[in-house]
């Protein structure tokens, strides 16, 4: 760690929802998402929600093979169908594309190979479901069936029969990372632990299964097909924008994407993902609007979440608790395609650092392909599973060295403003805070170690990146920009690339736009996500939104406000700099602006009785003559002055970009590029828990969870992203899991894969810690993915505080929870591996049933992997 | 398949309509009638997404056979705001975080609709049952008991107001 | 995932019912489905594991719904919904332990639709068999539905899919009996009798039959009882063990107690000896953790669900052994 001059700021001030009410009108009030009454009527519509005149619905063929040849593919009986339009192929569209320029490994429908159960093969598109659905059954493929391989470190032996021709040994990528000294860091320390820890693959399992509509126009020139118009449930439509070009074999400029209403995303829809591409091809190829929406199936096959991940941690440490070393290997189950795999495997070497301050670390990551649905981002995106590991170890040593596990954290604090040892520059840091709130909220002093028997308390910390520092496609370009232009109606418009996904980025472009300009909240109209009429933003993904679309809000509303005050300033002979803009007024600030709450009403007495009849632009002529009548005033009303400054200057328009600064963009080496954020949010949390020792049912009672978002633009929204991070890091802590056999996915559908109900589901204590960032808009961080990461380990230590048992393999199902305590009373064991596939490698036979369900399952090659450790 | 002739009554108005007889109430409502406020999560039953009163008790439509409904009174997400203005459970989710990507909503909306409409004062433990039938993935569950405590508290304040208007 | 085209026929009476069942039945995978709930059926349907050429919706069949005090004891209608018997306050008072398993089944919402014939025809259930059809044929389908072999079991020359329902645990602890009605009448016939034991042909209910009342004994009344359900979410979940329990006590001792298993075999089973061993005895510790062992050795899961077989074998002792426990105090 290399600490920075001290900027001087006071340190992060810890306010709770009360004291929000601070100098701003409209920032850091519960308010009401503005799409809100969209969404509790059913008015708001969602892609699947869409129709055209004479639109098609388009359905795909899946591969039931996890790694197989193509040999022929005849469509011809599907094609004869009644009421079928279309039958799209592979070589219909065979340029690759992915969502890293690295990887640029998928292809809109198979070309010859077929590299997961569920890969793309074909496309019917027809005039129903049902008839496309039939049509499916009449397609006939020929496959050669090849070695499939399913466990990463297996896969990393292959020599032949490559999921990619271009990836030796089926390693998609992998980093070997050195910061500091690791040798002379375990050396030095009193006491090293090391273990494995396995974390099992989960989903984002968004409520919205992916939908896409996609339409041609007729070019009124050519006669032609020409423009594309395609509506998608997409956390990124720019990024869709460009791989559908470079697939389609057209320029973006011809390309518009439309993002409707998204029912979240949690990073499954932060790429392109199959179907976007596919339902644009088959609209070209049928000449009609086609749309495809994903059944619930097809939604796990597409998939894109965290990757089963094997971490084998060791930690060095002084007697006094403080770390010295640390040295990680990290193999992640990647999945068929390369996806964001790249940057999940460098955030998890990364995001070692900027939470404490390790001063040696040495990172080895593998990014491994395997024959089952890519991974992606997943919430939390790359960390969350090496700080399970991590934050577990830690509560291991504190026991070993008899310290508080709070404790412990406090004393390996970082010393910001400072750049830690593998380049991250950390400014604002909540964290001191975040672990004394918890501290205090829960008890912890008086509570811990004192709990009734099977009853625990645990701790853990996190963090998170507020967006990327470099963006994954290598440019200088902003990585958000926003246009307002305000009219003389004295309306507002905000035009932001910026995706709204049920996170709250329409309301918080509202909130920053209206409070900058100091007018009212219902002047606001947000036109968003919409590549047309919208300047580029890079998406909703790396909780970037807030910080940096925020940041370019404010920009372009600082812009206006500026026009604004030079034509306000004149009328009100005074300087612009005078003026202070707030309450829907603009005003001197001389005069004493008798509070907030009198002036919004004196203003609508005074327009009423101006009013009379007239309306709109006669309205506001008779206004301004008025106010000429009556010479220079102290104040006007934000509508007054609008017109003011168009009389002037003509249309008010302003632009506001942001791009990270130079500092903050991290390391030189290798791979440095990610990790690095202008800011980091962080989080400490408490959780209660209670083990049922004969059945090993873990009951979660509540968590404490405190998170330092800089500043809290709208508690409500941050106190729902809070809980909703700490609930989904519970759901992966506790029934979450998908199950595989041979490739062959178990449990696709909401049935089977067990996201929490709201019966077990615990309270969430949110706990807002603002350490006003200096360079976030009003000082604002990341506050959606942070928290997610500590849960899990808050939940693993608390069991360990209530039963005496270490959880390294999540989730914590009550057969793995009784496994470990019948294993740990010496009791008569629960063979948790009896029922597994006696064909699976020994080494994932100890975890039992869920990576190896038993059972016949798919047709395999003899030269499987698994088929050759038969019995073995 | 030959389509059939039925008549539905959905948010109060009797609606004829030609489907087949496979088709679910969900399509029918979404694809029919355009009301296409309530949604489909899943293809197991296990979502509630699609959840809609018939005759006043909240079933799945998408495992109802539209045919089957005929003679029923079908109430849909868009059959519950009043005169034109939010229903006091609309306004309390906007305004208390209940709703965030909002897919989930439509199917709360009717499932507590009916929990208000039966149960006079529910505790804590009777929301969280009653909401189980539904899943949501981004709130955690949390902001909705806070958002149908404030419902509950607005309905009886504007009752009171009522009654007292009515006493005057 | 649309349903197969079918035609639906929809009876008002149990007789129009029967007369039009018994012509159309037809047999295999084109065979005549009854619906009521729906909540199994249509799934399945989407699924495709299910193309019938008739539905019959037996919904509107006013005679089929309600619970009626008798001489015999009380009948249940077969529509009458999982949520009507929840509500019951003869049940409620009477056969405690079907209330709480009824609770206990998915989720609430599901309970206004799913009725208790329903319930107790449920079809078998396997994460081999429950899947759609593009995902059976990714592994060559199995025993149950249109392919040959049985993924799970040893041999896999017979079906091992689990019965899952919650009620018929209960059911079988309260010695109902249930009525079939046909073209040749009704038939009744203890609820232990209408499964097979077998995953594939669960159920001894003829092409042309309905299910039409469940019969509760007045013998079995006001016993006390309880439900044990193994799931991993507090609602929704299918059971993945379950145990019903009821006991009839006098100055501590047992004068009669039944212990009924589901979820674990391809039937819903009585643990025969358990009846023997309880009878007469106090109940402690050491009894429950012998009926505990008797219970589990009745338990035979297969990879079928979530949680390993071990585990579930294990719950239905523990879970036998603590419900006896609780009971006896
Ligand atoms: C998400 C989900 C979770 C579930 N969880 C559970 C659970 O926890 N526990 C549980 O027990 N069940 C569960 N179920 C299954 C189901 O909801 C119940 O078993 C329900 O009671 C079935 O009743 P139904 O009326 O809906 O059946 P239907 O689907 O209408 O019918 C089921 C079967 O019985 C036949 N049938 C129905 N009535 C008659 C009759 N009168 N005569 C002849 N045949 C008849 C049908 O032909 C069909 O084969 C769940 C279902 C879903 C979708
Ligand atoms: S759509 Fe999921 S339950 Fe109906
Ligand atoms: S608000 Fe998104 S699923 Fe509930």
């Amino acid at each position: 760690m290399v600490e920075l001059r001290s900027t001087g700021k006071p340190r992060a001030a810890v306010r709770t929802w009360t004291s929000f009410m601070t100098d701003f009108s409209i920032i850091g009030k519960p308010i009401a998402m503005v799409d809100a009454a969209e969404k509790t009527t059913g008015a708001g519509k969602y892609t699947d929600d869409l129709s055209l005149p004479g639109m098609l619905i388009g359905k795909i063929l899946h591969s039931p093979h996890p790694h197989a040849r193509i040999k022929r593919i005849d469509t011809s009986r599907a094609q004869k169908l009644n009421d079928v339009i279309a039958v799209v192929v592979g070589a219909d569209a065979p340029n690759p594309y992915g969502i890293l320029p690295v990887g640029h490994d998928e292809h809109a429908l198979a070309i010859d190979k077929v590299r997961y159960i569920g890969d793309n093969l074909a496309c019917v598109v027809a005039v129903s479901e049902a008839t496309a659905e039939a049509a499916l059954e009449l397609v006939e493929v020929e496959y050669e069936i090849l070695p499939a391989y399913f466990d990463p470190e297996e896969s990393m032996k292959a020599e032949s029969n490559l999921i990619h021709d271009n990836k030796p040994h089926n390693l998609e990528k992998d980093y070997h990372h050195t910061f500091g000294d690791p040798d002379k860091g375990f050396a030095q320390s009193d006491y090293v632990t090391e273990s494995r820890y396995l974390a099992n693959e989960v989903t984002h399992a968004a409520m919205e299964p992916h939908s896409t509509l996609a339409s041609f126009d007729i070019d009124s020139q050519t006669g032609q097909a020409g423009r594309l118009t395609v509506w998608s449930s997409t956390q990124v439509p720019y990024y869709l924008q460009h791989k559908l070009s470079l697939v389609l074999d057209m320029p973006m400029s011809q390309i518009r994407v439309i993002k409707p209403l998204v029912g979240g995303g949690f990073g499954g829809k932060s790429e392109v993902i199959p179907l976007e591409i596919i339902a644009a091809v088959a609209a070209r190829k049928a000449k009609a609007p086609v749309k495809i929406t994903y059944t619930r199936e097809e939604v796990f096959w597409a998939h894109r979440g965290r990757p089963r991940t094997i971490i084998d941690l060791k930690t060095g440490v002084k007697n006094d608790g403080r770390i010295t070393a640390v040295k990680a290997r990290v193999v992640q189950d990647g999945g068929a395609y390369c996806s964001y795999g790249v940057v999940t495997i460098l955030y998890s070497g990364a995001l070692l650092g900027a939470l404490y301050d390790i001063p040696n670390i040495h990172y080895d990551g593998y990014r491994v392909l395997t024959n089952k649905p890519a991974c992606g981002a997943m919430r939390g995106h790359g960390t969350v599973n090496v700080r399970f590991a991590f934050e577990s170890q830690l509560d291991e040593i504190a026991g070993r060295l008899q310290i508080d596990p709070a404790e412990i954290r406090r004393r390996n604090l970082l010393k910001p403003p400072c750049i830690t040892v593998n380049g991250l520059r950390v400014q604002s840091y909540g964290l001191p805070e975040c672990i004394d709130k918890i501290v205090e909220r829960s008890g912890w002093k008086s509570r811990k170690g004192k709990m009734p028997k099977s009853r625990g308390l645990g701790i853990a910390c996190s963090h998170y990146v507020s967006g990327a520092a470099n963006s994954i496609i290598r440019s200088d370009m902003p990585h958000s920009t926003v246009n307002i232009k305000i009219d003389r109606d004295g309306g507002v418009v905000v035009y932001t690339g910026a995706s709204e996904i049920g996170q709250g980025s329409d309301t918080m472009t509202a909130q920053v736009a209206a409070e900058t300009l100091g007018c009212a909240l219902s002047r606001i109209k947000i036109v968003a996500a919409d590549t047309d009429l919208t300047p580029i933003d890079i998406g909703s993904y790396s909780s970037r939104v807030t910080f940096m679309a925020g940041n370019a809000t404010m920009r372009a509303a600082q812009e206006v406000k500026k026009q604004i005050a030079s034509a306000a300033a004149k009328k009100m002979n005074c300087a612009p700099e005078d003026l202070v803009f707030r309450d829907d007024s603009v005003f001197k600030q001389s005069t004493d602006h008798v509070g907030a709450g009198l002036r919004p009403a004196q203003e609508e007495q005074n327009s009423a009785s101006v009013s009379g009849r007239v309306e709109g632009q006669i309205l506001r002529g008779s206004l301004q003559q008025k106010r000429k009548d009556e010479g220079p005033k102290d104040s006007m009303s934000f509508e007054e002055a609008v017109v003011a400054t168009i009389d002037f200057h003509g249309a008010l328009t302003g632009t506001g970009s942001y791009a990270p600064p130079l500092e903050a963009r991290g390391g030189k080496h290798k791979g440095g590029g990610v990790g690095p954020s202008p800011a980091y949010s962080y989080s400490a949390q408490v959780a209660e828990v209670s083990v049922d020792e004969d059945t090993g049912e873990v009951t979660v009672h509540k968590v404490w969870a405190a998170h330092d978002c800089g500043r809290a633009l709208n508690p409500v929204s941050v106190e729902g992203q809070i809980i909703g991070s700490v609930w989904m890091g519970m759901g992966q802590a506790l029934t979450e899991e998908m199950v595989w056999k041979d490739g062959l996915l178990m449990n696709p559908g909401l049935l089977e894969y067990r996201s929490p109900s709201s019966v077990e589901s615990p309270e969430i204590e949110p706990i807002i810690v603002e350490s006003i960032d200096p360079e976030g808009p009003f000082g604002a961080k990341e506050c959606s993915e942070g928290s997610l990461a500590a849960t899990i380990p808050a939940i693993a230590n608390a069991i360990y505080d209530a039963v005496g048992i270490r959880l390294r393999e999540s989730p914590f199902t009550p057969e793995r929870v009784l496994a470990a305590l019948r294993a740990k009373k010496n009791a008569k064991t629960l063979d948790m591996t009896e029922g597994v596939d006696p064909t699976a490698p020994v080494r994932l036979r100890e975890h039992g049933g869920a990576l190896w369900f038993k059972g016949k399952g798919p047709e395999r090659h003899e030269l499987d992997p698994a088929r050759r450790t038969e019995g073995g | 398949m030959k389509k059939q002739l039925i008549e539905l009554r959905v948010n109060g108005r009797p609606r004829e309509l030609a489907v087949e007889p496979s088709k679910l109430l969900l399509e029918t409502l979404r694809q029919d009638l355009q009301l296409t406020g309530s949604k489909r999560g899943c293809d197991d039953s296990s979502c509630g997404a699609c959840t809609v009163l018939i005759d006043g008790v909240p079933m799945l439509s998408c495992t109802l056979l539209a045919a089957s409904c005929e003679g029923q009174e079908i109430t849909t997400v868009e059959g519950v705001s009043e005169h034109g203005a939010l229903a006091a459970i609309q306004k309390a989710y906007g305004d208390w975080g209940g709703a965030q990507c909002g897919f989930c909503t439509p199917g709360f909306m009717m499932t507590v609709k009916h929990l208000l409409a039966t149960t006079a004062n529910p505790s804590e433990a009777e929301i969280r049952e009653a909401l189980s039938s539904n899943l949501c993935r981004c709130t955690g569950y949390s902001q909705m008991y806070q958002a149908i405590k404030a419902a509950i508290e607005a309905e009886q304040k504007g009752m009171d107001s009522l009654s007292q208007q009515v006493a005057k | 995932m649309s349903l197969a085209d079918f035609k639906l026929l929809r009876p008002r009476t149990l007789d129009e019912a029967i007369s039009l069942l018994a012509p159309q039945a037809g047999e295999g995978a084109r065979a005549t489905r009854v619906i009521a709930g729906g909540t199994d059926l249509i799934p399945s349907m989407r699924q495709k594991l299910f193309e019938p050429e008739y539905v019959l919706d037996i919904r509107q069949i006013a005679e089929l719904k309600g619970i009626r005090e008798t001489e015999q004891g009380t009948e249940i209608g077969a529509l009458t919904t999982l949520s009507c018997i929840e509500r019951s306050s003869v049940l409620k008072q009477h056969y405690p332990v079907l209330v709480e398993a009824a609770k206990t089944v998915a989720s609430p919402v599901i309970r206004n639709m799913a009725t208790l014939g329903g319930n107790i025809c449920l079809d078998t259930r396997c994460l081999w068999y429950n899947q759609s059809l593009t995902w059976r044929k990714s592994c060559g389908f199995c025993i149950k539905k249109d392919g040959d072999l049985c993924h799970v079991a040893a041999g896999g020359k017979k079906c091992w899919a689990a019965f899952s329902g919650d009620t018929p645990a209960a059911l079988l602890c309260l010695e109902a009996e249930i009525e079939l009605a046909g073209p040749q009448g009704t038939r009744r016939l203890p609820l232990n009798d209408f499964y097979t034991g077998e995953g594939d042909s669960y159920r001894r209910l003829q092409l042309n039959e309905l299910l039409t009342r469940i019969i509760l004994p007045k013998a079995t009344a006001d016993l006390s009882g309880t439900y044990r359900k193994l799931r991993i979410r507090g609602s929704i979940d299918y059971p993945l063990a379950g145990v019903a329990i009821t006991l009839k006590c006098l100055n501590g001792h047992i004068e009669s107690g039944r212990i009924a298993l589901t979820a674990v075999n391809p039937a819903p089973v009585l643990v025969k000896k358990a009846s023997e061993v309880l009878q007469g005895k106090r109940l402690d510790e050491e009894l429950a953790e012998l009926v505990g062992d008797l219970a589990a050795k009745t338990a035979k899961p297969l990879t079928t669900s979530a949680l390993t077989p071990e585990y579930r074998r294990e719950m239905i002792r523990v879970f036998t052994k603590r419900a006896l426990l609780a009971l006896a105090n």
